[in-house]
């Protein structure tokens, strides 16, 4: 058997889809101008780095770990896409740079969560901290600029370059999906985070999965900050700030539980554009644009909120 | 009653004093002005807000919960004090007072979810985080200040007792040594720590788990609270974005103290002791005349040193057989 077991509560990620799809569907009653071209291909650029971020969050949530420090990891990678660009790097040179910048961080998490075996809590607030104040020390708040014509939108022009990144994004989250439920490597990532234990005991080693869940993660920041990058004309320094947060709201309001184990990467997905929806719906909806974080913490609130009482209706019927 | 890891807790405070007179050493030669009893003041009187949010942190961890709510919590509170106090024209005492239930009520939220709901505290927190600070945003529609407090209110966070101690200095004290009080000397703090160790254990002892668990979490609220309105008097001013990353400095002064992030094991002294660590760090990087942004770093790689330092530490007694004296000094085995 390769695929992992039916899910047991396909009902928890449904649930987020429903709620999308109505959401998307009154947006469009009462914003169609939501749905133009000209407003939806930007919105949807903008959601596939997160996106990715939030693929990795996926993985690292359910082996049971957490990472905070992927928004300053993005904000290295990004600088080092836009230096090495500036540089006149060619594109799989500016590309290498990022995915091994996030490559080297993210192992630098694994190593001390995994072979240190320090809370991975604590371990990435500190290189949250650390990394964020040591961009801001050798910048100085200067952008990276001057980037050559052929960074934005990879040189292919808006409208190309927007296919291109969207495509990427999808692209690549489809087949971790599909991976996800088939390769018997991500199997192992649900038994380390229902039970470590259990799973060392059946012959898998914890250490090195947990180690590989940061590196991936890592990989995949860099791939997202350089598909943020190609986004603009010039790299900021103080970007990605709070992309933890954002992340791990869309993993959980995506049905993936906290204490590790259990998910599907199709309920991140829905997750991730339910949230990301919600600042153009109040724009759109001529709403104060200063409600969003209010209401973003009370969709977290609530998806974690229905999470427990299931739990705890679910509990009384086994008594 | 003496905690039952008195040896394990004792040898980490040293390495902490041991560090923080390092820090003092070197830092009364690089920096300006640093070995002066004005500046001792002033280190204490820019680190009682995050300092309160670290002290009431301390339980919170110490029951295996985290409370990542709490700078958004102070932000609110600020934003409800100068509300109330402006717009509603209540007298500012009264406005405090209001902006101390409001912090207690915050954390009655956070504490209703995780203990009646059963749910994990990181991702609770991790929504009233947005949730709080959400709210004071909206309610500021993201641009309001209040300012002009009057001169009587600002005397708590600006004036000075006896001519050399900043007014908030004494009520830190009290709060610490209340906290000190009911973390190491009463039956609810001893719970705290049978509750991080297994919360299962302690609801099989017939402890109040549920109720004890939400009480910490309006002690931290209220902390909060406290913290806010004396942010407001230091400050002379509330804006929404009030307290931002606090929470996080909170949580480091706490883990440098000592307290695993697992819960059963930390102290209120300890937690003292981060926090000198962290203020004295911070003061002294500014008077050495380094940008601020060392600050963060040394932060972030003290941390992961003593973690990771304690960690091999640990690792390389394990090696050694170890003698039945030190076996009973030991944590129990299966714990996390």
């Amino acid at each position: 058997m390769k695929s992992l077991p039916p899910n047991p509560w396909p009902w928890r990620e449904g649930s987020v889809v429903v709620i999308l799809l109505l959401s998307l569907g009154w947006l469009g009653l009462a914003a169609p101008s939501f749905f133009k071209p000209a407003a939806l291909w930007p919105w949807l650029t903008s959601v596939a780095p997160v996106l990715l971020i939030a693929t990795g969050m996926f993985f690292v949530i359910v082996g049971r770990q957490i990472d905070i420090s992927v928004g300053s990891q993005f904000a290295w990678c990004s600088v080092l896409a836009g230096e090495a660009a500036s540089a006149g790097w060619p594109w799989p040179g500016i590309l290498a740079s990022a995915l091994l910048a996030g490559l080297a961080l993210g192992a630098l998490n694994g190593l001390l969560v995994a072979g240190f075996k320090l809370p991975s809590i604590v371990v990435t607030l500190a290189t949250m901290v650390t990394l964020r104040e040591s961009l801001r020390a050798w910048r100085e708040g200067e952008f990276v600029r001057d980037l050559p014509d052929s960074f934005q939108w990879f040189g292919l022009g808006q409208s190309l370059g927007q296919c291109w990144v969207i495509a990427a994004a999808l692209l690549l989250w489809m087949i971790l999906w599909i991976a996800s439920v088939r390769l018997s490597v991500f199997r192992w990532v649900y038994a380390v985070g229902s039970n470590a234990e259990a799973a060392r005991l059946a012959g898998l080693r914890p250490a090195r999965i947990t180690f590989g869940l940061f590196a991936f993660m890592g990989l995949l920041t860099g791939l997202a900050a350089t598909l943020n990058a190609v986004r603009f004309t010039d790299v900021d320094p103080k970007t990605g700030a709070g992309l933890e947060l954002q992340a791990i709201a869309a993993v959980v309001v995506g049905g993936v539980s906290i204490s590790g184990g259990r998910g599907r990467l199709w309920g991140v997905l829905a997750g991730v554009l339910l949230l990301a929806c919600l600042p153009s719906a109040l724009v759109f909806l001529k709403w104060p644009p200063h409600w969003e974080k209010a209401i973003q913490g009370l969709i977290i609130l609530t998806a974690v909120a229905a999470e427990g009482v299931h739990r705890a209706r679910s509990r009384g019927r086994e008594d | 009653m003496r905690t039952p890891l008195s040896g394990e807790t004792g040898r980490h405070e040293l390495v902490l004093m041991a560090f923080l007179a390092a820090e003092l050493l070197l830092f009364s030669f690089t920096g300006r002005r640093f070995a002066t009893a004005e500046n001792g003041f002033e280190i204490l009187r820019v680190s009682v807000e995050f300092g309160l949010l670290a002290l009431v942190m301390t339980p919170v961890i110490l029951t295996g919960g985290i409370d990542l709510s709490a700078g958004s919590l102070l932000g609110l509170c600020a934003i409800v004090l100068g509300k109330l106090w402006r717009d509603a024209g209540l007298d500012p005492g009264w406005a405090s007072a209001l902006a101390l239930a409001a912090g207690a009520a915050g954390g009655l939220l956070n504490g209703v979810l995780i203990a009646r709901l059963k749910l994990p505290p990181l991702i609770v927190t991790l929504g009233s985080f947005s949730l709080f600070r959400g709210l004071a945003e909206a309610i500021t529609q993201g641009v309001d200040n209040f300012t002009g407090f009057p001169d009587s209110f600002l005397l708590l966070g600006q004036g000075y007792i006896l001519g050399a101690i900043p007014a908030q200095v004494p009520i830190f004290l009290a709060v610490a040594a209340g906290l000190w009080l009911l973390v190491h000397r009463t039956p609810f703090g001893r719970s705290l720590r049978a509750l991080g160790y297994s919360p299962e254990g302690a609801r099989f002892a017939g402890l109040p788990v549920g109720r004890n668990l939400i009480l910490v979490y309006v002690l931290s609220g209220a902390g909060a609270g406290l913290a806010a309105i004396i942010y407001v008097a230091h400050l002379g001013q509330a804006k929404a974005d009030a307290g931002t990353g606090y929470e996080l400095l909170a949580i480091t002064a706490v883990v440098l103290g000592g307290a695993s992030i697992f819960g059963g094991k930390g102290s209120v002294h300890g937690t003292l002791l981060g926090l000198a660590a962290l203020a004295v760090l911070k003061n002294g990087i500014a008077l050495s005349d380094r940008p601020s942004e060392w600050v963060g770093m040394a932060t972030g790689a003290l941390l992961l040193a003593v973690l990771s330092g304690e960690a091999m530490l640990k690792k390389m007694s394990a090696r050694v057989p170890r003698s039945p004296t030190r076996d009973s000094t030991s944590m129990p085995s299966g714990s996390p």
